[in-house]
């Protein structure tokens, strides 16, 4: 797993590579909590090169999303790979994020 | 044909279930995306094992086989820990939005989504989750 966080102009592009599971899940929290010190976030999660993701990823996903809720912030993900996407799909987390 | 994965009660060995399943099911000649929503669902369980079976992090080891009967996969998780019936885990209940769902819950969702039929039963002071997978053509 790797992430890259670049912030331009106000918006902060968030590129996830790799697997999120079980063993990495605490890791890839830490790695994006600086986007939970933001005021009002917005934000791009480019998942192209993104590969697995299981409960324990998607549990770090939802904080993300209630925190960009609470703050009126904007939270984008884009270039889902079909196998990420099919568990979004599955737990009804595809209703819950704006993928684009 | 039938292959058996034995890994330590430890979150590090979750790895391992990754090469297992993606040799298994290159054995078994499975798809690639039925493979990695195998793995999925092995994760779950056993990390749902390692967490709820296993609390006080004791030793122990977890045992994981895969079967194959003509169009069914067989997957059965064995492991001497505390009574532990992941069944009746509450599922997460999906229609929620971001602000009102709870964080959790969503493994067992996705093992029963994914898999056919799962049975839990206590054996002789073990846990033993079956899993079975119908094989589409």
């Amino acid at each position: 797993m790797n992430v890259t966080i670049t912030t331009t102009a106000g918006q902060t592009l968030v590129v996830v590579e790799g697997r999120v599971d079980t063993t990495n899940s605490g890791e890839f929290e830490k790695q994006l909590a600086e986007l939970f010190k933001q005021p009002q976030p917005d934000i791009v999660m480019d998942c192209s090169e993104f590969s697995y993701i299981s409960s324990s990823g998607l549990r770090i996903f939802l904080t993300l999303q209630k925190y960009v809720n609470a703050h009126k912030g904007k939270l984008v993900v884009r270039n889902m790979q079909s196998a990420v996407k099919e568990v979004f799909d599955m737990t009804g987390f595809s209703n819950v994020f704006t993928i684009i | 044909m039938k292959k058996n994965l034995l890994i330590k009660n430890e979150i590090s060995e979750i790895s391992r279930l990754a090469t297992f399943i993606e040799e298994t099911g290159e054995e078994f000649g499975l798809e690639l995306p039925l493979i990695m929503s195998l793995n999925l669902v092995l994760e779950e369980a056993v990390s749902n094992i390692i967490l709820y079976a296993y609390p006080k992090a004791m030793g122990g080891e977890i045992n994981v086989t895969v079967d194959r009967h003509d169009n069914l996969l067989v997957f059965t998780i064995t492991d001497s820990g505390e009574e532990f019936d992941p069944t009746l885990v509450p599922e997460a209940d999906i229609t929620l939005s971001a602000d009102e769902r709870p964080i959790g819950g969503l493994g067992i969702y996705l093992i029963k989504k994914i898999m056919n039929e799962v049975e839990y039963q206590r054996v002789e002071g073990n846990n033993v989750f079956t899993l079975k997978k119908v094989l589409n053509d």
